[in-house]
């Protein structure tokens, strides 16, 4: 829901005395991302993405920072942040669980996908179960309807899903069998 | 399994894109692998780009535009003609920056085939970037990947170190300072640039909005991105699998490229429909995949003989030729023919990606609009009004009528909403609104009993079977 209006008004920054932009993230930053651009804004994806690799979310006080090192208004970094889906401006659970919704998944019953998530889980599209192990989202299209039904979790894709073998990848992950950092960002 | 390969693309002597990548019907997808520069270099790749540099800038471009290559990301527009856009360059004069931003951001549900380029080929697209680059006098090259790309995103990364390590790319100049025919040398830098999540990404004007860290706001044209792109600088904007078709055009040329595929079937001075494309089926068929085939090829012979016929055994019942923005191929158009000329023949917006998805006789085509719905609704950047509004209004209905509380009226306000929504009938910004309206129309159009069957309380629903390919 791209469109939806940004809360900034009502935005309470909670503040910690750590920065969330550490001091390699400004390195890389200056080093690797900034020399490629022709404004400081055209690094603000990688920032953030940097910022949700890491915490698993972007918190408000790290948007505030981003701004204050790319040299923009805190609202042009919330203007974007809010915008794009993959950036979760509230905590998710560790591991995030993304099965795939859209038409080639339908066509393949991704429901009964969905569904042994929520019973395994106990909880519902959108949620975070109380250990703060997993959340629980439906997507958009993950580009691989050929392996229909689909689902990402965390970095890895999961393809020709079964009730089993999803139910399977939560359980591997619980036994923490399977990392959900595949490669850097 | 074996294919007989000149029975679906006669006039080929082996693949072109897929080269290195086993598809059928040329190779088992078994033994398909990341394909490293020393593999690259041994099968004849940078030849394409080799050559390239030997002749003027103007020639390449020249020589694409003759190919008529079509862009592969959906609208096919000639990829030639769109270069020639670009402000002319005095001989020997800095043209000042210019940019190339590829489209990797693949995400039109019902589209995979950029990801098969990406994910075992990459320097294929790097090749194509670095020939793109040298003929438009472009400086600098952002591959935009959709977020969701995690492993793709990483294998062009390792690529362009290879790359970088060869000497493709970086400040020497392209192939490790080359000589070129163009005078001097020509440098371009090329960067991995990861998206985050969101679909109008993939129109081109949002992903410079994207790159340059904003909203994915598509922009008012014109002006338009060739002579006011990102950061208001001169812009290509193209799709991977176009870029992927350059080296080939340059190393053999535009007349061994237009042998393949055929000329428009509409008549003379139609926009041909030449070379291969990859053609990636999902749905209800019983062997989905990724494909090479020559465009022109009918739906009916990739599903029946290529992909094992329908899943089950069942019937076919409908498809969407590439993407949900195309609209909906009928029970009776089985036998349509993918190439760009199947937009005006079978009432649907046009061939979009070539990826068709593919429904069996026990498919809701009401599930099947709602579905699509959904998917516009979510993703409408919001800034038109009959778009934000309009896919929503639209969701809503859908929703009613599949859940059995629809009336006649709804149906026919649901048309009246999609037909006026649209860059087509001029009350949107960007296209993703007339892929809403050509989506739900053309399903309610073609499927009209069924929409009408459920505003009747005597409806009784088809229960659905999991998974792709046949059990
Ligand atoms: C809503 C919308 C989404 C699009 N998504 C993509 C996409 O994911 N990939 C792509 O290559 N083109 C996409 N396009 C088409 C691009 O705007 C553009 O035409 C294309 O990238 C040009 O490259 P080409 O000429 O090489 O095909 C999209 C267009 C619209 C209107
Ligand atoms: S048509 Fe829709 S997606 Fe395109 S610019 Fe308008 S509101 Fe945004
Ligand atoms: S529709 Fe699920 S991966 Fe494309």
């Amino acid at each position: 829901m791209a469109w939806i209006t940004k809360n900034s008004a009502g935005t309470v920054v909670e503040k910690r005395s750590e920065p969330y932009l550490t001091a390699a993230m400004k390195a890389d930053l200056t080093n690797r991302l900034l020399p490629r651009f022709e404004t400081t804004h055209a690094a603000l994806l990688p920032a953030l993405h940097m910022i949700q690799h890491e915490y698993g979310w972007i918190p408000a006080q790290a948007m505030l920072e981003i701004a204050e090192f790319l040299k923009l208004d805190p609202s042009q970094v919330i203007d974007t942040a809010s915008f794009y889906e993959e950036y979760w401006l509230k905590p998710k659970g560790e591991n995030l669980i993304s099965v795939c919704r859209s038409i080639a998944c339908e066509a393949c019953d991704y429901k009964a996908i969905t569904q042994v998530c929520k019973d395994k889980l106990g909880i519902e599209v959108g949620e975070t179960t109380d250990d703060g192990k997993f959340t629980l989202v439906e997507v958009e299209c993950l580009g691989s309807c050929d392996s229909a039904p689909v689902a990402l979790v965390g970095e890895k894709l999961h393809e020709w899903l079964t009730p089993e073998t999803i139910a399977k990848a939560i359980d591997d992950v619980k036994a923490g069998k399977a990392g959900h950092h595949h490669h850097g960002h | 399994m074996q294919f007989n390969a000149k029975d679906f693309n006669p006039h080929l002597d082996g693949p072109i894109l897929t080269k290195r990548i086993p598809c059928w019907p040329y190779a088992d997808p078994k033994g398909r692998h990341v394909v490293h520069l020393d593999e690259y270099l041994k099968t004849g790749g940078y030849n394409g780009l080799r050559k390239a540099l030997t002749m003027t800038p103007e020639a390449v471009v020249e020589e694409v535009k003759k190919s008529n290559l079509r862009g592969r990301g959906g609208a096919g527009f000639p990829t030639g003609l769109k270069w020639t856009f670009l402000p002319k360059v005095d001989e020997g004069k800095d043209p000042g920056m210019r940019y190339l931003a590829i489209n990797a951001d693949e995400s039109e549900p019902g589209t995979f085939k950029d990801r098969l380029l990406m994910d075992f080929d990459p320097h294929l697209l790097l090749e194509g970037i670095a020939a793109a680059c040298y003929a438009c006098r472009l400086k600098r090259a952002y591959i935009f990947i959709r977020g969701e790309y995690h492993h793709q995103a990483y294998v062009l990364e390792e690529a362009l170190k290879e790359a970088y390590a060869h000497g493709v790319f970086g400040s020497k100049g392209l192939l490790n300072g080359t000589q070129t025919a163009g005078g001097g040398t020509w440098a371009v830098e090329c960067y991995v640039h990861r998206g985050a999540g969101a679909y109008i990404c993939g129109e081109e004007t949002a992903l410079l909005e994207a790159l340059e860290g904003k909203r994915g706001w598509p922009r008012i044209k014109p002006p338009f991105p060739a002579v006011k792109g990102l950061f208001g600088k001169p812009t290509i904007i193209n799709n991977v699998e176009t870029l992927c078709h350059v080296p080939s055009i340059v190393e053999f040329g535009a007349d061994w490229f237009s042998k393949q595929g055929r000329a428009s079937t509409l008549g003379a001075g139609a926009p041909p429909s030449f070379g291969t494309k990859l053609m990636g089926v999902s749905g209800h068929v019983a062997r989905p995949g990724t494909f090479e085939l020559e465009l022109g090829i009918s739906l009916r012979k990739i599903v029946e003989d290529l992909c094992g016929g329908m899943r089950n055994g069942k019937k076919f019942k409908a498809a969407i030729p590439g993407g949900v923005s195309m609209g909906i191929l009928s029970t009776d158009q089985f036998d349509a023919e993918m190439d760009f000329d199947i937009g005006r023949k079978c009432n649907v917006l046009g061939l979009g990606t070539a990826c068709p998805t593919v429904f069996d006789e026990d498919t809701d085509m009401v599930m099947v609009a709602r579905n699509i719905a959904r998917f516009f609704k979510h993703e409408s950047c919001g800034q038109c009004t009959p778009c934000r509004e309009g896919s929503g209004w639209l969701y809503q209905l859908m929703t009613k009528v599949e859940e059995g509380n629809g009336k006649t009226k709804d149906l026919d306000l649901a048309l009246e909403i999609a037909t006026s929504m649209g860059s087509m009938p001029g009350t949107t910004i960007c296209g993703l609104a007339d892929g809403n309206n050509w989506a739900v129309r053309t399903i309610m159009n073609k499927f009209w009993g069924e929409f009408e069957a459920r505003v009747k309380p005597s409806y009784v629903p088809v229960k659905m079977t999991i998974g792709a390919g046949a059990r």
